[in-house]
């Protein structure tokens, strides 16, 4: 499409942001704030906050199926059904239909999607966790991967800006291996949790058990309610979305906080899959975009653009930016995008039964566990044989109804037995860190979606170092079950979900310090096009062990001050 | 992936929050076979069926001081969900399933199932229960395998079976009475009537204690 003069005018803008997911978001309020007219582009249908949530409110009973997964769903959901929860009837219409966007494995991938306005913030796990200084100097300790252009002293002022406007619960704990941060009242802990935390604690030099910190109002800021976002009212149906704007999302918080400017203009159904680069001025001057419904071609131009498509999406859209300048892709001079796909490994760890506490009980639905930090290669920590380290996530609660499908028989008795509280079980399972390799990644097959478009294929695997981790996973899981005194204890290490699993795809389109073994600098800015910014999890250059999501919108509000100061010493 | 470890990996990626109830819930059932066949069916069961389902979910949760199976429409629920969820094998492995129950009736007290006593109701599905016990265990020893060439036999569990192969075995139907009663619970607990007066039902908690002291008589929760 070329458009000239006053009709190109009315599609420019100061900024285009390419996603709406927890990067994007981030991105268009920081720039929304700092005076820039902004133009948000989400590839999938608009969801409203509260009002657009389908199910949230709703009781079990409600459901058809009772929350379970239909044939028709299993075939349509076909990668989510992997997970075991995603394609469930209550939250699945926030999920990707498999079958409409359909991905290909030359190896296993698990690619689990959320095309729409708020993009997985809205269905996310919420657990907010800041990287330590070790995080961001492994590769360079180990040899692994390049090392990260920026420390954690670059990005703790961001986590704070971010934690504080966010609202993360949780304890402080005064951890090296786990940064405290500007915290809300943490959640309560269940009598068992706290048995076992002073267990753990207590026989085991160096390992805590902390709440999880979890992106929950606990104790909401005068900030926060304005934007209309109350405390966590404990119903644990997160995924749906949340009536109380309870937990962060773009819907709760990001995005009324940039329409509060003025200066957003959202446009949903517009698959951006190109960044327009001018050979002569030597940058990019637009996106091209799909309508996904009318398939309409549009170009929309602005002198800024922060890619927050997902980490596999926003290296697809810079593998199609093709140019004289970028033969290769849009930064691509290294060969290393869509390269060093990393993950978190997981489903491993134990659980057994605790005895005692048997006239406790708790009261609501705590969406929400505990933590154990990394212990190992860390501090005295004996030698392993595995570099870095993992950490669990678990919780205690009592048996329901369901042990009434493990015990034999029926009628009134029956009946009776199973609508007390059962015995108390506990479970904690791991997150493995994984290592950047240049063979785990994914290209852009010959075959095309129902847009024209290249469909992704994936090429990646665990790696060797994270199969040996996992040994001990499993192991040091069931040790500490063993020594807080839990009985019947199943440890297991299930090798059956492929990397994706852990819905934490980082590594893309990495930073670095060299354009030839990188994509991005140490400000996320591509490589040669200097005014196009990636800060979702694509920028990832290692991986660490904890949940992403803190990291991606500190370093997403870090560039974003950035790429304004820059634009007005007019340097973009 | 057996059932702890899915329910394991469930919680932990939402942060080890739900309760086993809803873990259970949410893995059991409809995960018996895999989407390979036709993904509509028009399974219904016959109106003697359709009692006859709903009278054996009734005695596996008989109305006692709380609602039972019928007051909480557990047949009709059962109906929806093998048409629903569950691929032709199971659906006829179910309706084989009243068949045998009938013929066994018929056999041992000599009239149908819903004409025989209460007592001999209770104890012919005690029987079918040992019999479902039977089969998961028979289902769940490896079978052996004669390999075609060598004439050797094979352990299955050992020659570690490639990425997705294991997944294009077909898992064998779960026997009659098991599916039956997971379905009466599962139709009953989460249905209105079953959450509300024989669990403890709280829509929205608003609060989160952790360590409260139990009422005598205090019910599971519902979620």
């Amino acid at each position: 499409m070329n458009i000239q003069g006053k009709a190109k005018e009315q599609m420019t803008y100061d900024a285009i942001v390419v996603g709406s997911g927890i990067s994007g978001g981030w991105a268009a309020k920081e720039l929304c704030e700092k005076g820039l007219k902004v133009l948000m582009l989400e590839r999938g249908r608009d969801i409203k906050h509260v009002t657009g949530y389908e199910t949230a409110g709703k009781n079990p009973w409600d459901f058809p199926h009772r929350g379970k997964v239909d044939n028709m769903a299993r075939e349509e959901y076909w990668a989510n059904v992997r997970t075991g929860y995603t394609a469930n009837e209550e939250h699945r219409h926030h999920f990707e239909n498999d079958k409409k966007n359909p991905y290909l494995e030359k190896r296993g991938f698990d690619w689990i999607r959320g095309y729409h306005v708020g993009g997985r913030s809205l269905m996310w796990g919420r657990q907010s966790y800041r990287w330590n200084e070790r995080d961001f100097t492994a590769n360079l300790e180990d040899g692994h991967g390049i090392d990260w252009p920026i420390r954690y002293k670059d990005l703790a002022p961001w986590y704070s800006y971010v934690e504080t406007f966010i609202g993360v619960s949780g304890y402080k704990e005064g951890l090296d291996v786990l940064p405290d941060g500007n915290f809300q009242p943490g959640m309560e802990m269940n009598c068992v949790e706290k048995e076992i935390r002073n267990s753990v604690q207590k026989k085991f030099n160096g390992r805590h058990v902390t709440i999880g910190r979890t992106a929950h109002l606990t104790a909401p800021t005068q900030i926060q309610t304005e934007l209309g976002r109350a405390s966590c009212q404990y119903q644990n149906a997160c995924m749906r979305g949340c009536q109380f704007g309870a937990y962060f999302s773009t819907q709760s918080a990001t995005l009324p906080a940039a329409n509060k400017t003025g200066n957003l203009t959202l446009m949903a159904d517009k698959i951006v899959y190109e960044v327009i680069f001018d050979d002569e001025k030597g940058k990019a001057v637009g996106v091209k975009t799909i309508d996904q419904n009318t398939k309409e071609q549009m170009d929309f131009f602005s002198k800024i653009i922060f890619l927050n498509a997902s980490a596999i999406n926003s290296a697809w859209i810079l593998m199609q930016s093709k140019s004289k300048t970028h033969a290769n892709g849009l930064g691509n001079e290294s060969d290393q995008l869509g390269r060093n796909i990393m993950d978190h490994h997981l489903s491993v760890g134990a659980s057994g039964t605790f005895e005692g506490m048997e006239d406790m009980y708790y009261y609501g639905r705590r969406a929400n566990g505990v933590y154990i930090p990394r212990f190992t290669n860390w501090g005295s920590d004996k030698k392993r044989d595995f570099v870095r380290g993992f950490g669990y996530q678990g919780g205690a609660s009592r048996e329901g109804w369901g042990r009434g499908n493990y015990k034999e028989g029926f009628g009134a008795d029956f009946k009776e037995s199973i609508t007390t509280p059962g015995p108390w079980t506990f479970g904690i399972g791991g997150f493995g860190e994984t290592l950047p390799d240049e063979n785990n990644r994914f290209t852009l097959s010959d075959k095309k979606d129902s847009w024209g478009l290249p469909i992704v294929e994936f090429d990646a695997a665990w790696g060797e170092n994270a199969l040996k981790m996992r040994i001990d996973m499993m192991n040091e899981a069931a040790e500490m079950l063993e020594a807080a005194g839990l009985k019947n204890i199943n440890a297991y290490n299930n090798l059956t979900p492929n990397p994706g699993i852990g819905i934490h795809e980082m590594g893309t389109a990495r930073m670095g310090r060299d354009k030839k073994t990188s994509v991005l600098n140490a400000n996320n800015q591509v490589w040669g096009a200097p005014n196009v910014f990636v800060t979702d999890g694509a920028a990832m250059v290692s991986a660490s062990c904890v949940n992403p999501s803190l990291t991606y919108m500190a370093l997403t509000a870090r560039a974003a001050d950035f790429a304004v100061k820059e634009l007005k010493k007019m340097n973009l | 992936m057996n059932r702890r470890d899915a329910m394991q990996r469930v919680a932990f990626l939402m942060g080890g929050a739900l309760s086993a109830p809803t873990m259970i819930a949410m893995l059991e059932g409809c995960t018996s076979n895999t989407a390979t066949e036709a993904t509509t069916s028009s399974f219904s069961f016959s109106p003697d069926y359709k009692n006859l389902v709903s009278e054996i979910a009734e005695i596996i949760i008989p109305k006692t001081s709380t609602p039972g199976a019928k007051d909480a429409g557990v047949g009709p629920f059962i109906e929806v969900m093998l048409k629903d969820c569950y691929m032709p094998a199971q659906q006829e492995h179910f309706k084989k399933g009243l068949d045998a129950l009938e013929e066994a009736s018929k056999k041992e007290n000599g009239k149908k199932f819903l004409e025989s006593t209460p007592e001999q109701q209770t104890a012919l599905l005690k029987k079918f229960e040992q019999m479902a016990n039977d089969e998961v265990r028979e289902n769940s020893q490896p079978k052996k395998i004669v390999d075609n060439e060598t004439g050797l036999i094979k352990d299955p569990k050992d020659p570690n079976p490639k990425k997705g192969e294991e997944a294009k075995q077909v898992a064998p139907p779960v026997p009659f009475f098991k599916l039956m009663k997971e379905l009466t619970l599962l139709g009953y607990f989460t249905s209105e009537v079953g959450a509300k007066n024989a669990l403890a039902y709280v829509a929205i908690p608003g609060r989160y204690d952790g360590c409260v002291k139990m009422t005598p008589g205090q019910k599971v929760w519902a979620l």
